[in-house]
């Protein structure tokens, strides 16, 4: 038979995520509601011989559908319609969590309360008669702790039981005033008249007259359903001048007084005054004066890990990448498809391979940060900046994660809430320096502004916080005005997280990396590889082969004069000596004349290498200038030129475009400097200030890398995250468009100086 | 629209009410206060609500957030943070 399904409701922080990887073990599938980025999560579980499906729901206060959390939950709820639905509450804040159980039971779900965290409850001093709540909640009602999974084996009976339609449900009413009652009587009566689908009409009635959209829409799609609904806002008006309030907050309280009632019969709570530990780990970590130095040290210290610890498989993933490359272009004929292989794929890929223990340690810091509580102290302390770019505190984390790698950084956008707060952050995040621009500040610093180096790298990163600001304030005030939600946000008791629910959030996430690493950047490198590697024929102006045999003969002839030269100074010396005693050969004047003689030989072959060096540079840029690449460059040179950036601007630019640090292995490639990280940079420092660049130009360059379209990857991330090509095409127009303004007026203004 | 004389009189009128109702952004840390009306938008008032935050509640402050907003209570027993503009929408009675 097909599996049952089982639905987690719970709030937020009520340990609904704990329950659900104690339920279904390793066996779940994330991914996303369709739709939306809020996350979905799928497992398995077995009891008795069933196969249950278990799903997630997003934390939630209500079903009300006010936020995108709420609306997904209820959606399933109703459409999907789940054999059971485990109602996972807070023990030791039963007054808030019921809340959400009142709707449900409304909503007519066939429940199984978990309630979790009876731990918690315990010291708190408060005894829960469980069968009488779950009398008076007609719904079985199971003690549990979540985290040692005591009471597990009776909540997977107590699911198995109601799958099976074997357990005791009662229909319970929740109690509203006279005045709504009727409304409900008559909603009921007319839905049947109407033939309409006239089940759960006290769920029904108090949504419509709380005028919910959704409820709204379907009634008005029924024939006569408009009669009703002027109706319904008829009595809407009459009830809430009645009660001088609005009517939801009538229904709202009339559930609380539900709930009171539960409470006052079944809770006993013997006065007890437990340490509240996470009050007191507050004052240290939200303190007023330390709350901000201790945050900036917990920042600090997720970079330094991630990038110390991270630094070690890095390097060996990259020997591993550079293995690779050796093997396969030693046992590979030279071919087109060796050279695909090699340069494209296992090179391309492998550029941004190397990141992948990085992410994987800053996703490991996250999860810690999210499941032990601290994330809401984090927005609690950032809200008051991030606020003034129209944000929560919460954005603070993904944009301080962009100076790592904006990929993840966008991913991490999903601990926001609502839909305009993700999009401006993930708009916002390209302008935060991800580690690979470093790499381009370093040469071109290194080759421009070789003394004030620091100074102007630490510039550009603080350049990118004010352009992010700028940004906010202009894009909140445009394209994303609406108004930011409320703030109202739990600071949730602290919890030391399970090292098993932090190592599957760092792997649900960091595996959708590496799915990106097989998709988008390996097509991105097969094409920039493509791009540089044809056409195979290109005619060059000058004879470069005979050039450098012309040097090779040339010095072979100059080294040939001085080997003969000294053969004649040895000859003239054998025949002045005159010495018995000592053999000329083992005189000073021999050596002496050796040793001149080698050094004259060192320095030219030197001499040599670097008129070879030259030559060949030469080549390779002209070659590079004749590929597919070169002509992107020179066909886009006219709309660079107003910015001073010549052709190969151009190009490194354009291959940046795959991953920010490749516009520095493409100078490497246009330079033609050989290989080796410190060789290849010094060499490529030399050309680039040959090659006609300017300190102004280099300066506009710089403030070019930092703004302009977002890596390959990362626009991917952001088509992913907002489930729109609109914003990754707004991102790539707007970034692209600062970057070249602001390129445009450094190097005009700074020429006429 | 609205005469200059009127509007200045309606403000005072404002202002006065205002000054009446004490709000729960005036409280300092350790001061317990009882809700005596929760205003706002609809949106913020109903998200109080289902966070279980009604009139006649018991509300502790708790303490400023470092750069003096938002402002942490303490609610039913819980811990909540709210800016301290929508806690200016809350009237409250000290205790």
């Amino acid at each position: 038979m097909s599996p049952f399904h089982i639905a987690i409701a719970g709030n937020p922080n009520s340990g609904k995520t704990t329950i659900f990887n104690a339920l279904t073990g390793a066996r779940q599938r994330v991914g996303n509601w369709p739709g939306v980025t809020v996350e979905r999560k799928e497992g398995t579980m077995d009891h008795f011989g069933d196969k249950f499906t278990v799903i997630d729901l997003p934390g939630t206060y209500s079903l009300a559908s006010y936020s995108i959390e709420e609306k997904v939950a209820r959606q399933f709820l109703f459409e999907e319609k789940p054999h059971v639905v485990v109602n996972v509450i807070d023990a030791s804040n039963l007054n808030r969590n019921l809340y959400l159980t009142t709707q449900l039971i409304e909503a007519g779900t066939p429940l199984v309360i978990a309630l979790n965290m009876m731990d918690m409850a315990d010291e708190k001093g408060l005894k829960i008669d469980t069968k009488t709540l779950g009398t008076l909640l007609g719904a079985p009602v199971i003690p549990i702790v979540g985290r040692t999974k005591e009471g597990l084996e009776e909540l997977k009976k107590a699911i198995h039981s109601v799958a099976n339609q074997s357990a005791e449900i009662r229909d319970i009413h929740i109690p509203y005033p006279q005045e709504i009652e009727e409304e409900i009587e008559t909603v009921s009566k007319t839905l049947n008249t109407l033939s309409a689908d006239a089940d759960r009409p006290r769920w029904k009635t108090t949504r419509l007259l709380s005028r919910d959209e959704t409820t709204t829409k379907k009634l008005q799609q029924i024939d006569g359903g408009e009669s009703l609904l002027e109706s319904i806002e008829r009595s809407i008006k009459r009830i809430e001048s009645i009660y001088g309030d609005s009517i939801s907050a009538v229904i709202t309280h009339a559930r609380y007084g539900f709930i009171q009632g539960a409470i006052r019969e079944c809770v006993t709570e013997t006065i007890t005054t437990p340490r509240d530990y996470s009050r007191e780990i507050d004052k240290l970590l939200t303190n007023r004066w330390l709350g901000l130095p201790v945050f900036a040290m917990m920042m600090w210290l997720m970079f330094k890990l991630t990038y110390d610890i991270g630094g070690y498989p890095m390097d060996w993933i990259d020997s591993g990448v550079v293995w690779l490359m050796e093997f396969f272009s030693g046992i590979l004929p030279q071919s087109m498809f060796a050279s695909l292989l090699v340069d494209g794929v296992i090179g391309g890929v492998g550029s941004i391979a190397v990141f992948l223990p990085n992410i994987f340690i800053l996703f490991f810091i996250i999860a810690i940060f999210e499941d032990s509580g601290y994330m809401a102290r984090v927005a609690f302390i950032m809200d008051r900046i991030m606020h003034t770019i129209g944000l929560h505190g919460k954005a603070f984390i993904p944009m301080i994660m962009g100076f790592g790698c904006n990929v993840p950084a966008i991913m991490g956008t999903r601990i926001l809430e609502t839909k305009r707060d993700r999009i401006l952050t993930i708009l916002l995040n390209p302008f935060m320096s991800c580690s690979a621009r470093f790499p381009v500040y370093v040469l071109v610093t290194g080759a421009f502004f070789p003394q004030y180096a620091a100074t102007v790298i630490f510039g550009l990163y603080a350049f990118g916080i004010v352009a992010a600001i700028a940004s906010g304030k202009l894009l909140s005030k445009t394209v994303l005005k609406g108004f930011s939600k409320p703030f109202v946000m739990e600071l949730p008791p602290y919890q030391r997280p399970t090292l098993r629910s932090i190592l599957l959030h760092t792997w649900e996430r960091g595996f959708v990396f590496i799915q990106k690493m097989g998709t988008v950047i390996l097509v991105g490198s097969i094409i920039i590889w493509a791009l540089g590697y044809f056409p195979r024929e290109v005619e060059l102006d000058r004879d470069y082969t005979l050039e450098k045999e012309k040097i090779f003969i040339k010095f072979t002839e100059r080294s040939d004069q001085i080997n003969l030269l000294f053969e004649h100074s040895i000859d003239k010396g054998k025949r002045q000596h005159f010495s018995e005693m000592v053999p000329f050969k083992e005189s000073a004047k021999y050596s002496v004349l050796i040793e001149q003689r080698d050094s004259l030989l060192t320095n030219l072959k030197l001499e040599q290498e670097t008129e070879l060096v030259e030559i060949r540079y030469e080549e390779m840029a002209e070659t590079m200038e004749n590929k597919w690449i070169g002509k992107i460059g020179k066909f886009i040179e006219p709309t660079i030129a107003p910015l001073g950036f010549s052709w190969r601007e151009g190009i490194a630019l354009v291959t940046g475009f795959v991953a920010k640090e490749v516009v520095v292995s493409t100078y490497g490639v246009l330079f033609g400097v050989g290989e080796g990280v410190e060789e290849k940079n010094s060499g490529v420092i030399n050309r680039l200030r040959q090659s006609g660049m300017s300190p102004l130009i280099a300066f506009g360059f710089l403030i070019f890398t930092l703004l302009y379209t977002p890596c390959l990857a990362t626009v991917a991330a952001i088509k992913r995250e907002t489930a729109s090509w609109m914003y990754a095409i707004l991102s790539v127009v707007y970034s692209f468009s600062l970057a070249w303004l602001l390129a445009f007026i450094i190097f005009q203004t700074g020429s006429l100086f | 629209m609205w005469g200059k004389k009127k509007d200045h009189r309606l403000k005072r009128q404002l202002s006065e009410t205002n000054q009446n109702k004490q709000r729960l952004s005036q409280l300092d840390s350790g001061d317990k206060a009882r809700i005596v009306e929760i205003g706002g938008s609809e949106q913020f008032r109903i998200r109080l609500i289902e966070m279980g935050v009604l009139v006649n509640d018991i509300v502790e402050m708790d303490k400023l957030a470092p750069l003096q907003d938002p402002i942490e209570f303490i609610v039913k027993g819980y811990h909540l943070s709210l800016r301290r503009k929508d806690a200016d929408k809350i009237a409250i009675e000290i205790l």
